[in-house]
């Protein structure tokens, strides 16, 4: 005679509670799924003398969410468009060439970050209508997936990032 | 079950007493003190000579004299500059990340410089795209990083001819609408520091110019400590 006559049920209901326990911290988020979790650090737009034609944004994306996301574009009413780039490198040494290459999307990790920095990812903005200056603000969207998601954002313009 | 293990008392040995003046001892120490000395000494020798941030050329080799157009379609050559140190790059006014990013750094370490240093200091910044680029846009461009920089460019082979004597090198890619003037173009993405006597001394990949300081100690050696 077992001294723990009940040990097979108690085993079945703690593994009940320990599935529940696993799960409920997921099913708010699993539920929130098309609410994208992302918030916006440090955005910036580059300054850039009236000659160019092009300038980029950079920002930090901090996803809180569980399940992964993506920024795939922006629009801003100061240019025709607005696009997600990496940045590339070929070879090495000398003859290394640094380039960027326009991408469909950008992942922002679940509990993760993208970080849009000078020299590295960022969002391109195309064909500049106007040429806001230094201490300028812009109101910038950008276009997050899943669902469609919007986020709407007034950026200053800087020459160097936001300390 | 788990045993457990009877616990010991470990009973230090009382320490050897020895004399003040034990002559093992002292000698090591004495060797020990001369040797840090010397490598103190030594490595901070080092690092005044060759200590520095950017990539240093060794031998030094007179910089390519490259001749090229600037502000009012004027011929500009290297050899203009000889008594100053000159910080060069290869770029493109449509280039929105990496080419203002490395000028904005550029700005920042040049104005860090003393006035007097500043005098003896040149930035330019060289079209890869001519067919673009005209000299009046390359000097408004890079004016309005610092009025003293200067943007030159030239006719295709001249660029080529300079790319390559520095070992560097382009491509066009083309970009997504596939117009004529759509394109984007990969460069070599250094900074070549020429000193005052004409020799390419140093070289600093885009993301090390964002170091301000560790620039500005490197360019002052080069003014201050100058080697033909």
């Amino acid at each position: 005679m077992s001294p723990f006559p009940h040990f097979p049920r108690l085993l079945a209901i703690g593994c009940w509670l320990f599935a529940v326990v696993l799960l409920l911290p997921s099913a708010p988020f699993a539920l929130a799924d098309n609410q994208v979790a992302i918030t916006v650090q440090r955005p910036w737009m580059r300054a850039v003398p009236n000659v160019m034609d092009t300038t980029a944004v950079y920002m930090v994306l901090v996803n809180s969410g569980s399940a992964p996301a993506q920024l795939v574009g922006g629009s801003t009413a100061i240019a025709d468009s607005v696009a997600p780039m990496i940045t590339t490198k070929e070879g090495e040494g000398l003859k290394q060439v640094v380039g960027m290459q326009g991408v469909d999307a950008l992942d922002i990790p679940a509990h993760g970050t993208l970080v849009l920095e000078p020299n590295g990812n960022h969002l391109m903005v195309m064909g500049l209508k106007e040429h806001p200056k230094e201490g300028a603000q812009v109101d910038f969207t950008i276009k997050l997936e899943p669902g469609d998601h919007e986020i709407h954002l007034k950026i200053p313009v800087q020459k160097k990032p936001v300390k | 079950m788990s045993v457990v293990s009877p616990k010991t008392t470990s009973v230090p040995n009382p320490p050897a007493k020895r004399p003040f003046f034990d002559w093992r001892v002292w000698t090591v120490a004495i060797v020990l003190l001369v040797a840090v000395g010397l490598a103190v000494l030594f490595g901070v020798k080092q690092n005044a000579q060759q200590g520095f941030f950017g990539m240093r050329l060794f031998p030094l080799k007179t910089a390519y004299d490259f001749k090229l157009h600037g502000a009012n379609g004027a011929e500009v050559r290297l050899d203009q500059f000889q008594g100053k140190a000159v910080l060069f790059l290869f770029g493109f006014t449509h280039c929105a990340n990496i080419c203002p990013t490395s000028l904005t750094n550029l700005t920042e370490v040049y104005q860090a410089l003393t006035p007097e240093e500043r005098k003896q200091v040149q930035v330019v910044f060289i079209s890869v795209d001519p067919n673009r680029d005209t000299p009046q846009t390359l000097e408004e461009y890079v004016t309005s990083f610092d009025p003293s920089f200067i943007g030159l460019t030239g006719s295709k082979p001249a660029i080529d001819q300079t790319v390559l004597a520095y070992g560097g090198s382009y491509e066009m890619v083309a970009g997504p609408t596939n117009q004529p003037n759509d394109y984007s173009v990969n460069h070599s993405a250094y900074t070549y520091l020429v000193n005052p006597f004409g020799k390419l001394e140093l070289l600093y990949g885009n993301e090390k110019l964002a170091e301000v300081p560790k620039m500005v100690s490197d360019i002052r050696v080069v003014l201050h400590e100058p080697r033909s």
